[in-house]
């Protein structure tokens, strides 16, 4: 009921409304090719977007190829200096936590995991260094 | 690329109501869709620009900026309201940002020696034709002058102006009223009026 009274209110308009509503008036602008050029720019944004993702892992990969070749290289004569007993860790190395309701091949699997993360790091700052 | 076609929007006219068209584009990224609501609603925007920019090129530059926003930022259209009150939202959100843009523009350009020449841009009554408009336009603020376009020439109610501008409709009313006394002070309006 108040929204209602507000907006009849607004609607009354005086002279000086009516008279500043005919200063503002301005003749409607024709189209003449505007929407089809806004239209054209979305759709050239659209294929950008979708040709971002893609691109970018080209290229990034092109980038990459070359020291991720190296890094193979590196870690491939890493290997070869770490002694033969060391590579082939047996499982009973490895630490074994007890009372962990965790199948043991997955925690080894993780634990392999996780010297394999470290010796990669180790390599790479080899080849960066 | 053609949005014109009979086809274009495969919909009876009566249904072709711009929620539908929003809920369209927003849902299969229909640009064909949005590309009605651009002709429906780029009279008023470009014509709001204009009255903002006084450049009429600026003014169309910033309308297919405003609407390419409008296409990013559709899907937070939440349908309360009407569009072109939203459309006029971000379109003063473009205006605003590209003022700051070229305020700081200006301002780089002044700090390396150079006088920019933004005035020649702005409302002033020595240019070489000034309409009666761009005169009324020229004592009013960036605010009152936005407020005053969107109110007696886009004919948005005090709320829809208030959504727009993220302003609360009592300020709207009082910029309103403000707006309309410089206008009367400054251009004598009684005379005007009564002949």
């Amino acid at each position: 009921m108040t929204s209602k009274i507000i907006n009849m209110a607004e609607k009354i308009r005086d002279a000086e409304d009516r008279m500043l509503e005919s200063l503002f008036a301005s003749e409607p602008i024709a189209d003449d090719g505007f929407s089809q050029r806004v239209v054209g720019r979305i759709r050239r944004r659209i294929w950008v977007r979708r040709l971002a993702l893609p691109v970018a892992m080209v290229i990034g990969g092109a980038i990459a190829i070359k020291p991720a070749s190296q890094l193979v290289v590196a870690a491939s004569k890493l290997l070869t200096v770490v002694p033969e007993e060391v590579v082939v860790t047996p499982a009973e190395w490895l630490p074994q936590v007890q009372g962990i309701a965790i199948s043991g091949s997955f925690l080894q699997t993780a634990i392999y995991g996780a010297v394999l993360l470290g010796v990669g790091l180790l390599g790479a700052r080899m080849l960066t260094e | 690329m053609e949005v014109h076609g009979a086809d274009a929007i495969a919909q009876p006219a009566t249904a072709r109501d711009d929620q539908y068209l929003v809920a369209r584009a927003v849902a299969s990224q229909d640009t064909a869709a949005f590309g009605e609501l651009i002709r429906r609603h780029q009279s008023q925007v470009r014509n709001f620009l204009r009255k903002l920019a006084a450049d009429p090129v600026e003014a169309d530059d910033l309308s297919q900026e405003a609407f390419l926003h409008a296409w990013d930022k559709l899907q937070t259209y939440s349908g309360r309201g009407s569009f072109i009150g939203w459309l006029l939202k971000v379109a003063y959100t473009t205006f605003l940002q590209s003022k700051r843009k070229s305020k700081r523009y200006a301002e780089v350009l002044n700090e390396a020696g150079h006088v920019a020449d933004m005035e020649s841009r702005s409302y002033t009554e020595d240019s070489e034709e000034v309409s009666d408009l761009e005169k009324l336009l020229a004592v009013l603020n960036e605010d009152e002058r936005a407020i005053m376009v969107m109110s007696y020439a886009c004919g948005l109610s005090h709320r829809e102006i208030g959504d727009a501008t993220g302003l609360p409709v009592g300020t709207i009313k009082s910029i309103i009223f403000r707006g309309k006394e410089k206008i009367r002070t400054s251009f004598d309006i009684k005379d005007h009026q009564h002949g």
